[in-house]
């Protein structure tokens, strides 16, 4: 009887060293990886008899942990990134020296098309923004690969269709597309239609 | 050239009109950003556009005098004034058709609004232009936020220079010139290893037969001699003394005097 409460207390004690050292190890293995580590990938380098639930737990308690301090861990692009808190962004840039590069609008404005309305082609961006959209704006959107073709329309001229690549949901501290702000307000033309009608009948 | 067009059709809307703050084309992203600034600016009824008021302050803008360079030439350069020119029109064709005393009907009898398909374009944009700014106001990883990587050599980011100087170039240049004694010289280094005689040596190698470029290299002392070696290698083989033959990628290399094959 005492031997086997000592052993219920052993193991017990196990347990609890356990789930400290998983998610000491997996703090470790976030930091050390260059890319936001999927959870995937973990059970991969962890080993199957570790179950998901339990590496999620370790990062959500992990994330907690972090919430107060100079670095975060966040989830970006469907991974686990530690990343420096943004209050600090001036600090950063000074260390490393950088001038971040700034976006103009209409690059901007382009991206928040290409988002939301994903897949979208170049003549549906310029008739959204009114103006013609320069070949340079796609290009440089392409570059930092916040953009790519998905593939072509199947109408007269066969345009391409852009979309949101995965680079733009990691510099964009987005977990998935679902996750850009606001886009259940965004109208469809039907309801853009509705809106104009109601008004229409108040008048009347 | 649109002046006296202006003139001639709005000459008694200039003195009603609420004076506006000067603005140029070269601040708004296009014809729909400068007409919602003109609405939102004088709280205008989006559903509702004056659009004679709107026309002739719009129109006023085009053709403003002291408008930067890049609007000036707005009768020259197609690309920039085009898209302006095109929402001049609508605007004016929405006007006149205002001005008609039958409007056209849907397939349900109510009148047409002929501004509702303006409005809706306004709105659209006006949305888009909202998520833009809320997008750049994310947190951005290089910008505002950073994560640790191997190389901080971040792309996209500008390194400021170093302020210029030239005295210190000038006092730097004479450190240097201090500890080299006043004096650089060139030092003509003769070649030690010629290539024609590692090529005799390479053929001689091969005499017994094929060998593994490997095991050719392996005994070559030093940088130069490597160096000569692959070199006398490359010019037997163009020269078709040796074949070079390699099966698979990043497999292995085999060299062959070429009397082995057949």
């Amino acid at each position: 009887m005492l031997r086997l409460c000592y052993a219920i207390a052993e193991t017990g004690y196990a347990l609890i060293v356990d789930d400290d050292a998983l998610t000491s190890r997996i703090e470790a293995l976030v930091l050390a990886s260059d890319e936001p580590l999927t959870i995937k990938r973990l059970v991969a380098v962890l080993g199957d008899d570790i179950a998901s639930g339990d590496i999620r737990a370790a990062l959500l308690e992990l994330e907690t942990h972090y919430s107060t301090r100079g670095i975060r861990l966040v989830q970006v692009a469907d991974g686990w990134q530690f990343r420096t808190a943004d209050e600090h962004a001036a600090s950063v840039q000074q260390l490393w020296q950088i001038r971040p590069s700034r976006l103009s609008r209409s690059a901007l404005e382009t991206l928040a098309i290409i988002a939301y309305r994903q897949p979208t082609t170049r003549a549906e961006i310029e008739a959204l923004r009114g103006v013609k959209t320069s070949g340079s704006i796609i290009a440089t959107l392409q570059e930092r690969e916040w953009i790519k073709v998905l593939g072509r329309k199947d109408v007269p001229g066969r345009p391409h269709l852009y979309g949101t690549g995965r680079q733009f949901l990691v510099d964009f501290n987005l977990n998935s597309l679902n996750d850009l702000p606001e886009s259940s307000q965004l109208l469809d033309d039907d309801e853009k239609e509705q809106m104009i009608s109601n008004h229409r009948g108040e008048e009347q | 050239m649109m002046q006296p067009v202006q003139a001639d059709l709005f000459p008694a809307d200039g003195d009603k009109q609420p004076v506006m703050p000067p603005v140029h084309l070269d601040q708004f992203e296009g014809p729909l950003d400068l007409l919602l600034h003109l609405i939102r600016s004088q709280q205008m009824d989006i559903f509702d556009i004056p659009i004679a008021m709107l026309t002739s302050q719009y129109l006023a803008l085009l053709v403003e005098p002291d408008q930067p360079a890049a609007a000036q030439q707005a009768g020259l350069d197609l690309d920039i004034a085009g898209d302006y020119l095109v929402m001049a029109s609508t605007l004016m064709q929405l006007k006149s058709r205002m001005l008609l005393p039958r409007p056209q009907l849907d397939d349900e009898g109510n009148a047409i609004d002929p501004r509702a398909e303006l409005a809706a374009q306004l709105i659209a944009y006006e949305q888009y232009r909202l998520l833009a700014e809320e997008l750049n106001a994310r947190p951005r990883l290089g910008r505002d936020v950073f994560a640790r990587c191997i190389f901080p050599e971040a792309e996209n980011v500008e390194r400021p220079l170093p302020e210029a100087d030239l005295d210190a170039l000038l006092l730097a240049f004479r450190h240097v010139l201090k500890r080299v004694g006043g004096e650089v010289r060139h030092q003509i280094l003769v070649e030690t290893m010629s290539v024609r005689e590692q090529m005799r040596l390479v053929l001689e190698r091969l005499g017994a037969g094929g060998m593994q470029l490997d095991e050719m290299l392996q005994d070559s002392p030093g940088r130069e001699a490597l160096v000569t070696t692959v070199l006398a290698i490359l010019e037997l083989w163009r020269q078709q003394s040796i074949s070079v033959v390699q099966s698979e990628c990043y497999g292995s290399v085999t060299l062959l005097p070429k009397q082995v094959m057949h």
